[in-house]
């Protein structure tokens, strides 16, 4: 066995400077910058097209950055070819498998290119995803959701310190997100350093401690979730009333910090902090307006995250 | 979910970087275990070894022998022609076929799954991986042609005969010395064989379509066997990967002649060690965007 002096060392498991990719005129990743400690969880998140995926392709090798440089546990491809993968799994997009063999047969190939010792931990890793019992069947006639689970085992299989997910929940129904969730959870909090890409942020906030938002290719924010959420806006409300028209009047002439706009769905919508809303709504009823409705529109990191990556006068930034 | 171990829960499992080079010889294993496992080419070795046999049946139950091919004259009487028989024809589109269906796919069919990335993400490289398609490709295009020659031969023997054999100038040849012959004759045949399933695997990594895999190499194989029939171009036939076909007549002559043979070394060594590098370079620059 090789030794090598990033061993237990503290090297970041990801160290990206400056990597941009190109296709024609569209910048896919623009000067990306990112740094993932080990035994971070780290989320990179985005609308589709931002760019994650082609940074993760990056990250593996599949496509090569026309600049900047990706360091893995210390190394880089041009210093360490596909040796750099040692330590490294996950999956990019959705994890695809030979679908004329069966599951058992797909991780007993694939342990081959891990070292055949990887072999006596399929059955351990078939039952952390839970699909004991479904190995036999081929792949072809698995489930999106059972691809995506036999995708976590494959990874797994290469006992990772780094693993890298691709939007694991992506496509599955309602139970094959929760459960799907409730697994990376679970690996996130078995020590592993963990790379989630997603464009939910209610995923990555439940498991995250630092985070990169991008658009179009760029960052427009990196740091921690709590400074993420301290930039949060207020949250917004969705308003149902008996007469608007007095709704909004109340608000403009006793409340300046709550703003209320018609929705475009029908209603209003009222935007101001928890505490000013609460005593706005109460005043509403004082003044003998009926209250038919009052749910918030999304969760203020949501709101955060669709100013920062949907509207083209955010300001980009940085409090990292 | 989730009553294993987790790795880093088992506390000491966490691998060292730089820990497993799995190499070629995994990569072979694991190519190999693909292809045992593909319905196709189970189909295609099957086949190898059982049409020599109907055809055999059917030519030799014809009451004309075949008279305008190549020891068609004889094919009805004698083992040793009816299996040259059946040579004459194959080289026409079934060993470029015979090969192509496997090597066309063999890159080709890692797109249509998408599964590049599944195999690339883990610490193989692109030319261990390229090198083991290469070299299991090639396998199994040299085990095809053995069963087939096998089966061709031995039913040949045993269903028409093993008298001797009348050569292409007439002379004859004695059974023992006839099937020595016939056998380096269908031996030959490796030479144009792995310069097809190279220049399969070249459409196969360039198209990234197993269609394009699979019939490229054979229309083109026509296509050559056509120009090289056309008359005025000698100084072109040599270089067409058509001709090393015609390799082994010089062994059934009297005298015997080896250029041709050599001739065929040089040019399917050739073409293989185009398409192989021309593949190499294309699968090593390109990037992997699929799936």
């Amino acid at each position: 066995m090789d030794t090598d002096p990033t061993v237990d060392s503290p090297v970041d498991a990801v160290d990206a400077v400056d990597v941009t990719k190109r296709y024609g005129d569209l910048v896919a990743v623009d000067h990306l910058s990112m740094r993932v400690a080990q035994g971070e969880i780290y989320g990179i998140l985005g609308p589709n097209g931002a760019g994650k995926t082609t940074f993760l392709r990056m990250l593996f090798g599949l496509i090569r950055p026309d600049s900047g440089s990706i360091r893995l546990f210390g190394r880089t491809w041009a210093e360490a070819g596909v040796d750099v993968l040692d330590g490294v799994a996950g999956f990019v997009e959705s994890p695809r498998f030979y679908p004329y063999l069966t599951g058992l047969q797909n991780l007993e190939a694939l342990a081959l290119l891990d070292g055949d010792d990887q072999r006596a931990r399929i059955a351990e890793v078939l039952d952390i995803v839970d699909l004991t019992g479904r190995e036999r069947d081929r792949v072809a006639g698995y489930s999106y959701g059972m691809r995506q689970r036999l995708g976590v085992a494959a990874s797994l299989l290469r006992e990772p310190r780094l693993l890298v997910l691709d939007e694991p929940a992506n496509g599955l129904d309602p139970g094959g997100i929760r459960d799907m969730r409730a697994l990376v959870k679970r690996l996130a909090g078995s020590g592993l350093t963990v790379l989630l890409s997603s464009h939910h942020m209610d995923e990555v906030e439940e498991i995250c401690d630092n985070v990169t938002i991008m658009k179009r290719g760029a960052v427009a924010f990196h740091g921690t979730l709590t400074d993420l959420r301290a930039m949060a806006p207020d949250p917004g409300h969705r308003l149902g009333t008996t007469d608007d028209a007095h709704a909004r009047r109340i608000a403009r002439e006793a409340y300046p910090g709550v703003v209320v706009e018609p929705d475009p769905d029908g209603g209003l919508v009222a935007t101001g902090s928890p505490a000013r809303l609460s005593a706005y709504v109460a005043d509403l009823v004082r003044a003998g307006i009926g209250l038919r409705e009052f749910t918030p529109t999304e969760t203020p990191l949501e709101a955060l995250f669709f100013m920062l990556t949907d509207a083209g006068t955010t300001a980009e930034r940085d409090v990292a | 979910m989730t009553t294993g171990t987790l790795p880093a829960e088992a506390g000491t499992t966490v691998p060292a970087v730089a820990a497993r080079r799995p190499g070629l010889l995994a990569a072979l294993r694991f190519e190999t275990l693909k292809l045992r496992a593909q319905l196709r080419a189970k189909c295609l070795l099957i086949g190898a070894i059982l049409v020599p046999i109907a055809v055999v049946v059917v030519v030799h139950s014809q009451p004309r022998p075949p008279k305008d091919t190549l020891f068609g004259r004889f094919a009805t009487e004698n083992g040793f022609a009816m299996a040259l028989l059946v040579l004459g024809f194959a080289t026409q589109w079934v060993l470029p076929l015979l090969t192509a269906i496997v090597a066309g796919d063999m890159f080709a069919s890692e797109d249509q799954h998408g599964t590049w990335k599944t195999v690339l993400t883990r610490s193989t490289s692109r030319s261990t991986m390229f090198w083991a398609k290469t070299a299991v490709a090639i396998a199994f295009a040299l085990v095809a042609l053995t069963l087939l020659a096998a089966s061709t031969i031995a039913s040949s023997w045993l269903i028409v005969g093993h008298q001797p054999l009348t050569g292409l100038s007439g002379q004859t040849i004695a059974a023992r010395s006839a099937l020595e012959l016939v056998s380096a004759s269908w031996a030959v045949m490796a030479l144009p064989i792995v310069g097809f399933t190279c220049l399969a695997l070249l459409f196969s990594v360039w198209s990234r379509s197993a269609a394009v895999g699979i019939a490229a190499p054979v229309v083109l194989g026509l296509v050559m066997q056509l120009v090289g029939a056309l008359g005025g171009i000698e100084t072109l036939r040599p270089f067409l990967l058509s001709t090393p076909f015609e390799a082994w007549h010089g062994l059934l002559a009297a005298p015997r002649f080896t250029g041709p043979l050599l001739d065929a070394v040089v040019t399917s060594a050739g073409w293989s060690v185009v398409c192989l590098t021309a593949a190499f370079l294309i699968l090593r620059r390109r990037d992997i965007t699929g799936g």
